[in-house]
């Protein structure tokens, strides 16, 4: 498009990449938020913070067949009509056994009821209080990909395309860095925009293999939306034939209304166990419990293997016969597909493999946040004395403000509307959101008069009071604090309240450096020896 | 008659602002060209290309869409480079239309629709 290769890439780089900077910044926020997915619900649930975690191997086995046994036999005697029962056995990260069975569907209606669900101590046997009513890290992982007030599927085509620019953005900046192993050790400070380039380039090259690994591997996982046309060419049926295919187990049988007793709960967990010793089981459920068609699926977890389909088994629940079973062996395509799956969901990671994703998490948002930065610094260190700001870097810089300062403290608001609303609020969950999205707006709103050092000034210490009062809400509000979670070692809860503070303190740190640069010359003259780049924002 | 010597005169000049007008607007519009040739075509040559490969692949049916999958990101974000780093519009244009008016006759003939 330009003389040259070289300048053609670095033109598409520019554009390609701002033109979704801020949209993608979101869904890699959102995104390594969620690597910590259950850990935040956790958080967001103090009932459940009692609750210890699950027992290792040999106890394991007998415990989740006595949990299994008492539920069916629980959700028996609460709902022998329902349509569906489901256990969820308790995990390393989330301790609470569930009991939960769907509510009956309105009259006629085909649609799902919602579950109905029990939360039980798996050390007592008896049902918790029940927890407050919030999405926690489930709003981060839907934000991730559905954004939100929006169609789904709208939502999804949107962020598909962001990813795609994304992806375009890493391949074209890898061809324009000429020096890529010089530049990961060069960080040159206060030299204006040639300083923000540099912390662009550290961020990118240090977890350059992750950005393009979570970016195609994101992709993938909404492949079969975005290109639903191999499939379709190849298969009658489309993507249905497609799934039967590869997923044995995806047999659904006629719903009769005829009764018939279910077979007892050993007997099919013999067998499983028989098939898979040692097996971690994640989820029992039924469908159409005490009818003649009733079938049982079993789930058992994935545990650290790069793989993203869960092993399941499907049984009739009359009989006890087995039906289907997943795959033992996948084929090579088979892995493929579903290993970047399983890469990008990151649920194979053991706990110091998800810091490390999550610290590439955060070394993305850096990238981006300082890419869009640049931009606008560029131009303002281009433009003469008496020249005024044009319209699109007034717009790239409310966006840049609104979207980097606007949504840790937006994340903020989000938990400590989570401690602060009272438990019986009605649409609790819903009212939580609406405090995070009305802050970001009150954010973006302040940032459409001005958009100066100044602002950025006030929005960093606004984080960093923010980021300060999420532990110590948790702490006034609920039993635990930072020191009593670290006694206890309720490792999960100590990283979420630590993880508050070091925010915090990065946005003093910032605040602290912006101040220096706003002292000595007035404030809002822009002089071409701008300092250092303030470690920007981090993850709320 | 002196102010506007002073200012720049040829923006004070209607035809030569016309003129820069209309080279701003064809530099624009070949921005767009090229952003829809990317976006696009890129989409429709990749989903052409991928379910052509879908058939050929020397697989099971199933494996073979799931490959073919796997590699349409790939193939996209290639085609998308591609159709910035080529200089002439034209080529980029004609190539992507050709190339997925044949991939799409070659699925046509496989799957005897003609």
């Amino acid at each position: 498009m330009k003389e040259n290769f070289f300048r053609s890439m670095t033109w598409m780089h520019t554009w390609v990449g701002l033109l979704v900077c801020w949209l993608v910044y979101l869904v890699f926020f959102a995104g390594t938020v969620s690597f910590f997915r259950d850990e935040v619900t956790l958080w967001s649930k103090p009932e459940l913070h009692s609750i210890s975690k699950p027992p290792a191997e040999p106890i394991r086995i007998a415990q989740q067949r006595e949990q299994i046994t008492n539920g069916i036999a629980y959700l028996a005697n609460t709902a022998p009509d329902s349509s569906r029962w489901r256990i969820s056995l308790p995990t390393t990260r989330e301790p609470q056994l569930v009991y939960a069975y769907e509510k009956p569907r309105a009259e006629g209606s085909k649609r799902f009821g919602g579950w109905q669900t029990y939360i039980i101590n798996p050390e007592t046997g008896e049902a918790t209080a029940q927890p407050r009513d919030s999405k926690g890290g489930n709003f981060f992982y839907r934000l991730h990909f559905d954004l939100h007030y929006l169609d789904a599927r709208t939502a999804r085509y949107i962020v598909c395309f962001a990813s795609l620019f994304m992806l375009v953005a890493l391949i074209s900046g890898v061809v324009i860095h000429k020096r890529i192993f010089k530049d990961m050790f060069s960080f040159r400070k206060n030299k204006g925009s040639r300083s923000w380039l540099d912390a662009h380039n550290v961020s990118s090259v240090l977890a350059l293999p992750f950005h393009i690994m979570i970016t195609y591997t994101g992709l993938i996982t909404l492949i079969f939306m975005l290109f639903p046309y191999p499939a379709l060419t190849a298969y009658e049926d489309g993507l249905k034939g497609l799934f039967n295919d590869v997923t044995p187990t995806n047999i659904r049988t006629k719903s009769s209304t005829q009764s018939a007793p279910l077979v007892s709960t050993d007997y099919i967990l013999d067998q499983v166990y028989t098939n898979w010793q040692s097996a971690d089981l994640t989820s029992f459920s039924i469908r159409d419990p005490n009818k003649a068609s009733a079938t049982v699926t079993v789930r058992a977890s994935t545990a650290d293997l790069v793989k993203d389909q869960t092993p399941t088994m499907l049984f009739n629940a009359v009989s006890g016969e087995l039906m289907a079973q997943s795959a033992q062996e996948l084929t090579t395509s088979e892995v493929i597909y579903d290993s970047m799956t399983a890469l990008h969901t990151g649920r194979l990671a053991n706990p110091l493999l998800r810091w490390l994703y999550f610290l590439c998490g955060v070394a993305g948002c850096i990238m981006i946040a300082t890419g869009c930065i640049m931009w606008a610094k560029r131009i303002r260190e281009r433009m003469k004395k008496d020249q005024t700001a044009s319209f699109g870097l007034k717009l790239v810089e409310s966006l840049n403000l609104a979207t980097l300062m606007g949504l840790p403290l937006a994340t903020c608001a989000f938990f400590i509307a989570n401690r602060l609303l009272p438990v019986s609020t009605v649409q609790r969950a819903d009212k939580e959101i609406l405090a995070f999205f009305i802050t970001w707006l009150a954010v973006a709103l302040f940032t459409l008069f001005k958009r100066a050092k100044m602002q950025w000034y006030l929005l960093a210490w606004l984080n960093a009071v923010a980021c300060i009062s999420v532990p110590l809400i948790n702490a006034l509000t609920t039993k635990g604090n930072l020191v009593s979670y670290m006694l206890n070692a309720q490792w999960a809860l100590f990283s979420f309240d630590l993880v508050c503070l070091v925010c915090a303190l990065l946005f003093i740190l910032q605040a602290k450096k912006l101040r220096t640069q706003l002292s000595p010359p007035a404030p809002n003259t822009r002089s071409n020896r701008v300092t250092k780049p303030p470690l920007m924002e981090q993850k709320g | 008659m002196y102010a506007q010597s002073i200012n720049k005169a040829p923006t004070r000049n209607p035809l030569v602002r016309l003129k820069m007008a209309c080279k701003a607007n064809v530099y624009a519009l070949c921005v767009i060209s090229r952003f829809s040739a990317a976006i696009v075509g890129g989409y429709v040559f990749t989903a052409v290309f991928t379910s052509l490969l879908s058939l050929i692949l020397p697989l099971s049916k199933s494996d073979a869409v799931l490959l073919s999958v796997s590699l349409t990101i790939l193939i996209y974000s290639c085609v998308f480079i591609w159709v910035f780093a080529i200089k002439s519009l034209k080529t980029v244009w004609i190539t992507i239309l050709l190339t997925s008016s044949s991939c799409f006759l070659s699925i046509a003939l496989l799957k005897g629709w003609l």
